[in-house]
């Protein structure tokens, strides 16, 4: 439905060509794509939609191209002026999609590969691109994790690992890297997720948990210098607390908790006028501090990013600053980075393209102190009555004491005085060079190296808060560098012979890390400095290491008639870290497609305009071990024992060694199929897939017996996910009025198939504080770290009902619970031998969603634009800890409200049960009481924008300004959800696999709301 | 492309197969089997708890008691419980390196030089037997590994109690041959001959084997290395460490508030301190107290004894007793948690033996040497030995060495409240002088579990003690999970 307009000129041999391109309705498009076919040579239009290029001759055929709109092919002729009109292309499958070492038209893709477009990325203020993806592709799980800076937990299509982290590899510019908290939202093209096997294989040994690509920005080649500014500045809270005891609340709890142990009450309770320190006016009858108020704040959060890019036919370039900062929601947290970045790319010669890519990122974040106990559990179990800050104490705070009978720590000490600093200077460059060898076979060759600087520093000064001190300051810094050098020679041969288009790439690769690390620390006996000056126990420890990746890729994509598709891949992989012998692997893959629409039967059927069905096969390894983890290595010299009165240093060695360890392989099997409808303005994309890993690589579960502290990794166990996955998209434009909703849902399953031994089973979780016993285990048959425990069987009202359970096996004389008492929880006897013992346990449910979708609306209205984007995960359990916290009444702790409907004779209409100190009936363990449902939805974004009209701002700043936007936005603004801790979003708390899903009062998600300018020169 | 550049080696550490060759080498491996046994796993926290709550020396401080010791001192302790598990542990780090020290040591007798060899592999056998004494006091028959593991398939089955005696006994014979009488100040701390005989004649009593036990006795007595130091506190302070009386103890250093949690106490700097005076004092977490049985089985003249054991105040203290090098006086508000009952009246008492409190600026963690073994317990073995050979007047004489000491000075055996003319009654006073000689040393449960087993208790201490369970630990689940010789037919009865 496109429109051409001829204007006939003289016939000439090399000529310049001028026009305009317009969308549907007549507006101008802004830096569209205008190439001539068959070369390189090109232009972009200006902001008024004009362009201008010379061509060779009227052969010559232009190519109109831009994201979201059809592809046009103009022949030349004898026109000097060719006008477009642009047909917007609803769906996004006729799009270029990049894929491991090259790009694919959508059309013809076979493997399951998803796009997030840029808009999508940048649309949340996160400064972590993966938790940009949150909710918008089917089969990746993300869970933030923590406080700012940290970086959530990615997941593709399940769970590929049990003692690794089993994130997706990142390859950013054709380099794979670690970290993505280094890289600015802002300058990505375009970012696309390798989920099956057939399109990840071709990463081989690292590609198991899938692939992200990200590619970044390019200029245009419009001849033009487009300026953009890009800023935000908000605010975010905390959006849930959780209710404990006041003052009053907590006397009259503590008074009970303790003499129903029979233990004295802690002597401050009775004696509350007493000044809240030494020379205070102030007592503690007269205090009331709310810990949790304490502990939160509104924090500021704010970007500003200027890019600026351009070119022309020879030289593009990009180049942008940015500047991201971010206070966390607990004092004492904060994240900021600051990036640069320069890309560009150059046609030197007809036969030669090379181009750069350079990112230079600083980051410095202050993370919650790491300790077993989060600080926000500190503030829950803090007394009420306690002062926030005691100027009589060495640093300024207290903490309760003997007197007041419990052991909290002023959770402000630690967040107002540990400070862990870890700043982070990335530098990330590539460089390549593209030769045309002939029209259909090309090199290509690509250096890059990622360089990571770390910079660490703790500094704990000396304290006395009356109760815990620290008698002597401790400084420590860490310097860690990261080279990773990567080179590529790659091989492309592409051409088509009648119906049949067939590429073959070859690709030699290697990689290098290198690694050095040194830390020292010391302590000081005062505070007056924080850097390793006249310290004493001075201690400095260095370590290297390196690893190689040696690879050769080989791809062939062959297609008849753009109807029938194949694709096969295999890599070879030799990797440093398996022990001689099993340093080598290959991964091989193979897809196919059948593009049904393009039959001569479906000709009938002009409303289908895609339909395409896939299928694939690949395998793929994981080596995210730690370097060296065959080898039995000794501890030389690293412990120590006084003899006398000096240490004698220590060797002694704690891990076996295995010179059997190698590749984990997955081998996964993918079918999609790919559905469009009136011109795509409809599309459907649905997956399903089985992924089988076997040669798990497992910290074997050893016994302690044998002596060894850590576990040997090997090859011991297997496990499959499986899944399906869903998205659609909906396009629909009248009048003013154009909107676009798309959806998706992915469901994942998980099984473990086999561990070390058939009986073996892997404990996790257990913590004095939450029950203390565990709470996850992981066995054959059932998915990864199930929740594991005992099952509630409501409360024992009195002895008579004690009675009753111990004579269940016909002796009274057995206990059916050793330390029942009446008000304790009952638990089920489930093995029905009378009582109730380990071996009652049973699976209470898995922390693994049983879907996770996402649900964007958008749409623009004249200059209006609104974005509402819902996520959301359903079916999943949360072990709440922040209930064994507020409800356990294991010790003596500030609790929740619930505790004061805890049972007593006169109150037993409750599921609390009695409030006892030292919980003897184990009330507390591991049980479905604390397990939640952690379904939850949330609008993770809403944002109303508005753009000043290109013809007032032509007015007004007399063309220099071409776009201007405003818009506020929310992030978390509403979580639905039945989940009764902080936040439904629960990390792994010190990065532990095996305690996904416990909230240990973990780090919750904020709320946020935010207001932005964009400007464009 | 390079293939070489695969074969990567660990540059920050030696293979097991380099090392371990050398004398220097050798030495420091066998360091690290010390190290083992002061982590928090054994002598830095959870082997004295253990061993207190299973014996009747203490009972719950108050509500600050966390729940695994909770369940151990009421006897509801389950399979999973992490004392039990963290005790087991660390008892098998120590045999896992003292087996590579003395696998390795008689591997590489090319260039090492012979002595070394020999006094490592001494140490390494004393330091072994040490630790299946525990196991097989506590476990009954455990795993036996007489070499170190080298794979993965390598965990064993339980093997009978008898053969672990064996074993032990055979470690603590070479032991004795290897070691010396005693060290320069540099290295105090190793075993000794004398640490290896006493822990042998421990050995014997154990199994009944009084004539041999006594046999053992007698070497140290008869060697003049040891004896009685006058003031009875010198035992368990930080100022007196490596005194006259003291056989053998695990080293602590007072290093500025610093304690090392992890487990198995590796780590070349920081804490080398324990954490018993803030687990256990008036002023600390106050988490276990002395028993009220205990606090009864002192000689009061409030019950008619002619003296009141002077032990008794330097073993606890009592609301009112100065503290902080004298500048500070015990309240009872100081002491959070649970009363005693002593004369028929309640009063706070808390732990003074092992504790910090008498020193000024008190610390949490300090580095109090743990004394395993001393001199005072030879005597009371010997008494113990001799009864049961007939030979009570010699019993007799060696229990009032014990009352002698000069700080003590109770009056000698008999007195109005414990006659000694039948050999019952000179068994009812060795029970009474070695509970209140050793109290809160961690000597209690190990008595209770051998009279027990040798029928000599009149009364059973243990109040929750069910006959078919608890004489017994439960083998960890952990390792019921993962070892497949065990599993759950080889689990203790009662759990």
């Amino acid at each position: 439905i496109f429109t051409l307009s001829v204007k006939a000129q003289n016939a000439s041999a090399d000529k310049s060509i001028t026009g305009t391109v317009l969308d549907e309705k007549g507006s101008p498009l802004v830096g569209v794509n205008i190439q001539i076919r068959g070369t390189t040579r090109g232009t972009a239009s200006d902001a008024r939609g004009a362009y201008r290029i010379d061509v060779p001759n009227g052969n010559a055929v232009l190519v109109f191209s831009y994201i979201g709109y059809k592809k046009q092919e103009i022949a030349v002729n004898n026109q000097s002026t060719i006008n477009v009109s642009l047909e917007g292309d609803a769906g996004s499958l006729e799009e270029v999609v990049v894929v491991g070492y090259g790009t694919q038209r959508r059309s013809s893709l076979t493997g399951a590969v998803s796009t997030v477009t840029p808009k999508e990325l940048t649309a949340l203020p996160v400064p972590n691109v993966t938790s940009a993806l949150q909710g918008r592709v089917p089969g990746v799980s993300v869970v933030n994790n923590g406080g700012p800076g940290s970086s959530p937990i990615v997941q593709i299509r399940g769970i590929g690992s049990i003692n690794y982290a089993s994130g997706p590899l990142y390859v950013i510019d054709g380099v794979p890297t670690g970290d993505l908290n280094s890289f600015n939202t802002n300058d990505i093209e375009s970012l696309e997720v390798l989920k099956d096997a057939s399109s990840a294989a071709i990463y081989g040994s690292r590609a198991s948990n899938g692939v992200i690509l990200i590619t970044t920005k390019k200029g245009g080649r419009d001849s033009k210098i487009r300026i953009s500014l890009d800023s935000y500045v908000g605010t975010q809270s905390a959006w849930h607390k959780v209710d404990v005891l006041n003052r009053d609340q907590y006397v009259q709890y503590a008074k009970a908790l303790t003499s129903n142990a029979g233990i004295p009450t802690p002597g401050r309770l009775s004696d509350l006028n007493q000044p809240i320190y030494a020379g205070a006016t102030q007592t503690f009858a007269q205090t009331e501090t709310n810990w949790q108020n304490e502990l939160f704040r509104n924090a500021p959060i704010a970007q500003h990013q200027l890019s600026l890019s351009g070119g022309n036919a020879v030289s593009r370039f990009f180049a942008s600053g940015s500047y991201f900062k971010q206070n966390g929601i607990m004092k004492g947290t904060d994240f900021e980075r600051g990036s640069l970045r320069l890309n560009s790319d150059h046609q030197v010669a007809k036969f030669l393209t090379i181009g750069q890519t350079l990112t230079a990122a600083y980051s410095n974040q202050r993370a919650e102190p790491s300790a077993d106990r989060s600080q926000l559990m500190h503030a829950i179990r803090m007394m009420p009555y306690w002062p926030t800050t005691d100027p009589t104490k060495v640093g300024g705070f207290s903490a309760p004491t003997a007197l007041d009978g419990s052991d909290p720590e002023n959770p402000l000490r630690a967040l107002t005085m540990d400070v862990t600093r870890t700043k982070f200077l990335k530098a990330f460059a590539t460089v390549y060079a593209d030769v045309r060898l002939t029209s259909f076979l090309k090199y290509r060759f690509n250096y890059g190296v990622d360089l990571g600087f770390t910079n660490g520093s703790t500094f704990n000064p000396i304290y006395n808060d009356g109760y815990v001190q620290r008698t002597s300051a401790t400084v420590s810094q860490v310097r860690n560098t990261n080279i990773s050098q990567v080179i590529t020679n790659q091989l492309s041969f592409d051409k088509t012979f009648g119906k049949h288009s067939l590429s073959v790439l070859a690709v030699a690769e290697t990689q290098k890390v290198l690694s050095t690390g040194l830390t020292g620390s010391g302590t000081r006996p005062n505070n007056d400095l924080d850097v390793i000056q006249g310290v004493s126990n001075p201690s400095i420890t260095s370590t290297r290491a390196e690893t190689d990746l040696i690879s050769y890729v080989g791809r062939v994509n062959y297609d008849y008639e753009g109807k029938y598709l194949l694709s096969a891949s295999i890599r070879r992989d030799g990797s440093s870290l398996f022990a001689p012998g099993n340093k080598w692997g290959n991964f091989p893959s193979a897809s196919v497609g059948w593009r049904i629409n393009q039959e001569g039967f479906m000709k009938g059927m002009p409303q289908l305009s895609e339909l395409k069905l896939r299928a694939s096969y690949g395998r793929t390894g994981f080596n995210g071990i730690n370097n060296y983890a065959w080898q039995s290595l000794v501890q030389a010299d690293a412990t120590a024992y006084p003899f006398g009165s000096a240490n004698s240093l220590g060797s002694y060695f704690n891990s076996l060694g295995n010179t059997e360890l190698k590749w984990e392989t997955t081998d996964m099997v993918n079918v999609g199929v790919d559905v469009g409808l009136f011109n795509n303005r409809i599309t459907f994309t649905g997956e399903v897939y089985n992924r089988f890993t076997d040669g798990l690589i497992l910290a074997v579960p050893i016994p302690n017996s044998i002596g060894y502290t850590n576990a040997p990794v090997a090859n011991i166990g297997s496990m499959k996910n499986w899944g399906y996955e869903f998205q659609a998209g909906y396009n629909y434009a009248k009048g003013d009025f154009r909107g676009n909703v798309s959806a998706n849902v992915g469901i994942t399953r998980n099984r473990v198939l086999s561990l070390a031994t058939p009986t073996a089973s892997i404990y996790a979780g257990q913590n004095a504080d939450y029950g203390g016993f565990d709470i996850t285990k992981t066995e054959v048959g059932q998915p990864i770290q199930s929740f594991y425990g005992w099952q509630v069987d409501g409360i024992f009202q009195d002895q008579a009902a004690i009675n009753t359970a111990n004579a269940v096996d016909g002796n009274d004389k057995t206990l059916y619970q050793d330390k029942a008492a009446p008000g304790d929880i009952k638990f089920k006897d489930l093995n029905g031998d009378g009582k109730i013992d380990a071996n009652d346990r049973t699976y209470l449910g898995s922390y693994l969603p049983k879907f996770n979708y996402g649900a964007n609306f958008s749409g623009t209205y004249k200059n209006f634009d609104f974005t509402l984007y819902l996520q959301g995960v359903q079916g999943n359990k949360i072990y709440n800890g922040t209930k064994v916290v507020t409800q356990g009444m294991l010790r003596l702790f500030n609790a929740g409200t619930a505790v004061l409907n805890a049972w007593t004779p006169t109150n037993t209409n409750t599921d609390v049960p009695r409030a006892v100190s030292g919980d003897p009936n184990n009330n507390s363990r591991t049980s479905d009481r604390f397990l939640e449902d952690g379904s939850y939805m949330r609008i993770k974004n809403l944002t109303i924008g508005y753009s000043i009209p290109v013809k007032v701002l032509g007015g007004l700043t007399n063309g220099v300004v071409s776009k201007v936007r405003v818009y506020v936005s929310t992030q978390n603004l509403l979580t639905l959800t039945k989940y009764t801790g902080y936040d439904p979003e629960i990390g792994s708390r010190n990065g532990t696999l095996l305690r996904s899903g416990i909230d240990y009062a973990s780090y919750p998600q904020a709320r946020t709301f935010l207001a932005g300018l964009q400007l464009t020169f | 492309c390079n293939d070489k550049s695969l074969d990567q080696l660990n540059p920050n550490a030696v293979t097991t197969d380099s090392y371990f060759k050398t004398d220097v080498q050798i030495k420091s491996a066998t360091n690290g089997i010390y190290a083992a046994l002061q982590s928090t796993n054994l002598v830095a926290r959870e082997w004295f708890f253990t061993e207190d709550l299973r014996s009747d020396d203490v009972s719950a401080g108050g509500g600050q008691l966390e729940t695994p010791r909770n369940q151990l001192l009421t006897g509801v302790h389950d399979t999973g419980n992490s004392l039990v598990s963290a005790v087991w542990t660390g008892a098998y780090r120590i045999i896992h390196r003292a087996n590579v020290v003395i696998d390795k040591a008689a591997a590489s007798t090319s260039t090492l030089t012979a002595s070394v060899a020999a006094q490592a592999t001494g140490e390494a056998k004393f330091l072994r037997a040490w630790s299946y004494f525990e196991l097989v006091s506590l476990w009954g028959g455990v795993p036996l590994y007489k070499n170190y593991v080298t794979s993965l398939a390598g965990s064993a089955p339980r093997s009978p109690e008898a053969d672990v005696y064996a074993f032990i006994v055979a470690d603590l014979k070479a032991a004795q041959e290897a070691l010396p009488a005693t060290y320069d100040a540099a290295n105090q701390g190793r075993a000794t001959k004398g640490a290896a005989q006493m822990l042998l004649a421990r050995v014997y009593m154990q199994q009944g084997d009084y004539a041999n036990a006594k046999t053992e006795l007698q070497k140290i007595i008869s060697s003049g290395t040891y004896q009685l130091v006058d003031e009875y506190n010198d035992n368990f302070i930080e100022e007196t460490e490596f005194n006259k009386e003291s056989i053998w103890e695990v080293n602590f250093l007072p290093s500025g508030g610093t304690f090392n949690w992890g487990g198995d106490g590796d780590g070349a700097s920081g804490g080398e301190e324990t954490v018993r005076t803030q687990e256990y004092s008036g002023i600390g977490w106050r988490n276990i107290i002395p028993s009220n049985s205990l606090l009864a089985e002192f000689e009061k003249t409030s019950k008619g004894d002619a003296k009141t054991d002077p032990r008794y105040a330097k073993s606890v203290y009592t609301t009112g007793d100065k503290f902080n090098n004298g500048q500070n006086v015990l309240t009872d508000a100081q002491q959070n948690g649970f009363s005693s009952m002593v004369d028929g009246k309640e009063q706070k008492i808390s732990w003074r033996k092992f504790t910090l409190m008498y020193k000024a600026g008190v610390s949490t963690t300090g580095g109090i040497n743990q004394r395993i073994m001393r001199y005072a317990e030879t005597l009371l073995a010997m008494a113990e030995c001799e009864n049961e050979l007939g030979n009570m007047a010699s019993a007799v004489t060696y229990l009032n060495m014990i009352r002698n000491r000069a700080s003590v000075a109770m009056p000698v055996y008999p007195t109005a409240n414990y006659p000694v003319s039948t050999k019952d009654q000179v068994f009812t006073a060795i029970m009474h002088e070695r509970r209140i000689e050793l109290n809160g040393e961690e000597i209690r449960n190990r008595d209770i579990l051998r009279w027990r087993k040798l029928g000599k208790l009149k009364t059973e201490p243990l109040a929750y003690f069910q006959k078919g369970k608890h004489e017994l630990l439960p083998i960890p689940q952990q390792e019921i999970d993962n070892n497949p010789n065990i599993g759950l037919k080889g689990q203790n009865p009662g759990y």
